[in-house]
């Protein structure tokens, strides 16, 4: 690449654009991977999705990347050209997928600073395979003058080889602005030039067919990509200075500027010119190509991707092509959205919530409490701020939302891989996948949903065999939901296979030696039972398979789940299917807490695991010996816990009396907190404590109340524990 | 008190700026504390801000006074005095917190009284006196003493002077022990 381009950012561009593309990819190929064939407008899209890949592949030279999409590119234009009616679909949604999954693969390692050094032969010769396969075996439907157009990609698309002593030259034609008919003048050139080419591209393309593009090359000049064995006083005597031409710029450039193209920016793409066909042949290709086409440059060229020499074929299509897209994707899309640094939009969250505290610092001011003060106006227009700083900060937290769309369809990607090999015949669906949910917790949720969908696929669904053996008629079914309740979000996955065996995950925890032996099975709940493929090491699978078995995965799962506040709850009918559902928290940065006070110190409680608050009498408490104490509490005995004095605070109620008791439930274990009075409920922003201080039992962040002042966040499952 | 006034618009005219490094070089924040004056180079200073009312935090240790808010950012303060192991002392108007930023963490440290910035040329520092050998009192977290005209100041090495070598050195004891 030159060194004067920010490669730097040209990359970060590179790989978000071509991320999205390629999410996008998949979403469209699974979309149909149940059809008969891809619809057109997927067929447009994917050869629309590899040839922007294949281009800017190209330009930032990753030449795998570039060798397998083009070649899916070549299938596709294929299919776009001859409608071959016997493509084995499923085969060719395998082979979308196995480019897609390379290229990620390549895009990760230049993500990781490491070289895209995948080997793609592999592909491109099973493509290849494949093409041939279609090809032939649509050689009834397919032939005829579709037939001509697809053959040539083959012709065109081997470059002409530069010998050594061929040189490259970017060539600027400017004509005078009275010159008429402009095209025609720069058309000449081009075949004046053509004597010596090896290679030559120029721009704008439809020299012939559109009259306007007279009018652009005189407004921009005429770009002219040459590679030839001459020199540069060769080259400009062919072009020559005439009456028409104003000046010519010529400059000699290397071999992978050369291949780069023009930096067209807000050009129309320009075909290679096939030597050994005639003039004509060229023309008449063109001509056909656009015969439907009423070019408008400016509408084109968000789309238009830089070119290399060699793309003639598919390049002549575009135009036609682009022009429908341009229908089924409003462009208001793209102005729609914008991506914005995380860190900026933590940025934003954090002065917001700024903003809310030295909003209460001024209506809280003591200045105002001067007595006879009016402050009539001042409380209207307080108000008001209040109210606006109130949206702002639902404003905020709705933009760090991101629906689960992405995700879901990264688990349809898996049903399908693992359903596929393992011969299942399985029906993906999902339910509630713009369930929004805070950025943050997407990317934990991530793992533990793949493992889960994995499961219900590898051995929560039987085999087809299984199935008829069973009597089930219905086709295997995994269902992944998702949907909001009570402030939690509650994602499950669902499947109609055998469902859980109790007595297998007895007898494998009796195996284990996981189970208290005085009990028997019959004393645990279906529930308990059920929890107990959460541990670790625990599998009842006896055979390990590539997908599942190995025991690890159902722990790692719940690790993942508890380490952003929420649970797993499994449930299951034998014979009809499980479904494990994770009950996680809408977001991790702000939560409703209440706000209690012992002491002089301020603490906050999350709000969901506070069953009740009670005052309690000295006469409900039960002192033990070692100091423990105890609450009964209507008929129920709950350990006690003293903030005050666990912490060794100062200036703490002593007497229960006074203080108010907090029952709090985590997993079904109960305890009271005894605290000295409840300030109230308010939603609260989480913050780390800061490393520097070392962990505290207890405690899992701090936040700002609304006067300025710190609260700690009480972790209820530590203090549990 | 127009002291620290003047000096925390001092500070903001220094304010942060990477590319200022050169010019805070040999520049120290000196402050009292006890009897002595102590050093501190200004680069690892953030800002100076008045005294203002800490979240304790239980269970942690004494001289870490809690936590303050500042401009939403959570920091942890750390008072020097009992850092020293100088003793309590009762916080008055010249009590100032002193920001600094050390190794990507932001700490508070509670001063008595803060002094002036002060340039000390390199000669003029001295490697501390190793007299009684061990590490007694203060004597581990300066690692030179500065002259100014007549005045002395101790030099402190901020990380040592956050991250307690007794502790780090106990805790390296049980990790071999563990291994």
């Amino acid at each position: 690449m030159a060194g004067d381009f920010n490669t730097e950012s040209m990359l970060d561009m590179y790989l978000f654009e071509n991320t999205q593309l390629l999410e996008q990819l998949q979403e469209t190929v699974l979309e149909q991977k149940d059809a008969d064939s891809f619809d057109e407008d997927s067929i447009n899209e994917i050869f629309r999705t590899m040839h922007t890949i294949k281009g800017s592949s190209g330009i930032m030279m990753f030449d795998n990347i570039t060798a397998v999409s083009h070649k899916l590119e070549d299938v596709f234009f294929y299919l776009r050209e001859s409608h071959p009616d016997n493509v084995p679909h499923v085969e060719l949604v395998e082979h979308v997928l196995e480019v897609e999954d390379f290229i990620s693969n390549e895009m990760e390692k230049i993500r990781n600073g490491d070289p895209a050094d995948g080997d793609a032969s592999d592909i491109i010769a099973d493509l290849d395979k494949f093409l041939n396969m279609i090809k032939n075996g649509g050689a009834d439907g397919g032939a005829g003058a579709p037939e001509n157009v697809h053959e040539e990609p083959k012709h065109f698309y081997i470059a002409p080889v530069a010998s050594a002593a061929s040189r490259f030259y970017k060539i600027f034609i400017h004509f005078f602005p009275e010159t008429e008919m402009a095209n025609v003048h720069a058309y000449k050139t081009v075949y004046a030039l053509k004597e010596i080419a090896e290679d030559i591209l120029y721009s704008p393309e439809e020299l012939l067919t559109d009259e306007k593009c007279g009018e652009t090359i005189i407004k921009e000049g005429f770009r002219v990509l040459l590679q030839a064995q001459c020199t540069e006083e060769e080259v400009r005597d062919l072009i020559g200075v005439g009456y028409d031409i104003e000046k010519v710029d010529v400059f000699e450039c290397d071999a992978n500027q050369f291949l780069l193209g023009f930096d067209f920016g807000d050009n129309e793409p320009a075909p290679q010119i096939d030597l050994e066909s005639s003039v004509e042949v060229i023309e008449a290709k063109q001509e056909a190509a656009q015969a439907q086409e009423a070019p408008k440059p400016a509408e084109k060229k968000p789309e238009t991707p830089k070119i290399t020499p060699g793309d003639f074929v598919i390049q002549s299509k575009e135009p036609g092509r682009q022009k429908k897209l341009a229908k089924d994707k409003p462009k208001g899309e793209k102005a729609a959205f914008i991506s914005v640094n995380v860190s900026k939009m933590d940025q934003l969250m954090d002065l917001i919530g700024e903003l809310v505290i030295s909003e209460s610092v001024v209506l809280q001011s003591s200045d105002l409490k001067v007595p006879g003060l009016n402050l009539d106006n001042f409380n209207k227009a307080a108000a008001q701020l209040a109210s606006i700083s109130r949206d702002l900060q639902n404003v905020i937290m709705s933009m760090r939302m991101v629906p689960l769309t992405n995700t879901f369809q990264k688990m349809n990607r898996i049903v399908f891989d693992v359903s596929r090999k393992l011969g299942k015949d399985i029906e993906f669906v999902m339910v509630g996948d713009s369930t929004e949910v805070d950025k943050n917790i997407i990317e934990h949720i991530s793992d533990p949903l793949m493992h889960l969908v994995r499961n219900a696929v590898d051995h929560g669904i039987e085999t087809n065999e299984e199935r008829e053996a069973s009597g089930k008629a219905e086709k295997g079914k995994v269902t992944l939901s998702a949907k909001t309740e009570a402030g939690k979000v509650w994602i499950s996955v669902e499947d109609n296979g055998t469902g859980l065996n109790r007595d297998k995950i007895l007898a494998k925890a009796r195996k284990q030696g996981i189970l208290d032996d005085s009990k028997p099975d019959s004393a645990y709940t279906d529930k308990e039972v059920y929890q107990l493929i959460t541990l670790p090491g625990f599998s009842t699978n006896e055979q390990v398979t590539e997908y599942s078995g190995r025991g690890v995965g159902m722990d790692v799962v719940v690790q993942n789940i508890q380490a952003i506040g929420g649970a797993l709850e499994i449930d299951s009918t034998p014979g009809f299917g499980s479904i494990m559902s994770l009950k996680i928290p809408l977001t991790l940065a702000i939560i409703d807490g209440i706000v209690m006070e012992v002491g002089t110190s301020s603490f906050v409680m999350e709000t969901g695991v506070i069953k009740q608050f009670i005052r309690v009498k000295q006469d409900m408490m039960i002192h033990e010996p070692n100091g423990d104490e105890f609450v009964m509490i209507r008929g129920e005995c709950y350990p006690v816990i003293r903030l005050g004095k666990w912490y060794g605070l100062e200036e703490y109620q002593e007497s229960v009396e006074d203080g108010v008791m907090l029952i709090l439930e985590v997993e079904d274990r109960k305890i009271c907190l005894l605290v000295d009075n409840l300030v109230g409920e308010q939603e609260i922003v989480v913050k780390p404590i800061p490393s520097y201080v070392k962990k505290v039992r207890g405690l899992s962040g701090c936040t700002q109340l609304g006067d300025g002042s710190i609260a700690l966040i009480l972790d209820a499952p530590g203090l549990v524990e | 008190m127009d002291e620290t006034k003047r000096l925390l618009g001092q500070q903001e005219e220094m304010d942060d700026g990477e590319d200022r490094k050169n010019t805070q070089r040999g520049k120290y924040m000196t402050f009292k504390s006890g009897p002595e004056y102590f050093g501190l180079e200004i680069q690892y200073v953030q800002q100076i801000i008045q005294y203002q009312s800490i979240t304790k935090i239980p269970e942690t240790e004494d001289y870490i006074k809690g936590l303050i808010n500042l401009r939403g950012k959570i920091v942890p303060v750390v008072d020097v005095r009992l850092r020293f192991k100088q003793g309590e002392y009762e916080h008055n108007d010249k009590t100032c917190i002193l920001v600094i930023n050390v190794k990507d963490s932001t700490v508070g440290l509670i001063v008595e009284q803060i002094a002036e910035v002060v340039e000390i040329k390199e000669e003029n520092i001295l490697p501390p006196p190793t007299i009684g050998r061990g590490d007694k009192g203060h004597n581990k977290y300066v690692y030179g003493i500065g002259k100014v005209g007549n005045s002395v100041k101790l030099l402190l090495d901020p990380e040592k002077l956050l991250y307690d070598e007794d502790t780090s050195d106990t805790e390296q004891i049980k990790r071999v022990e563990e291994e």
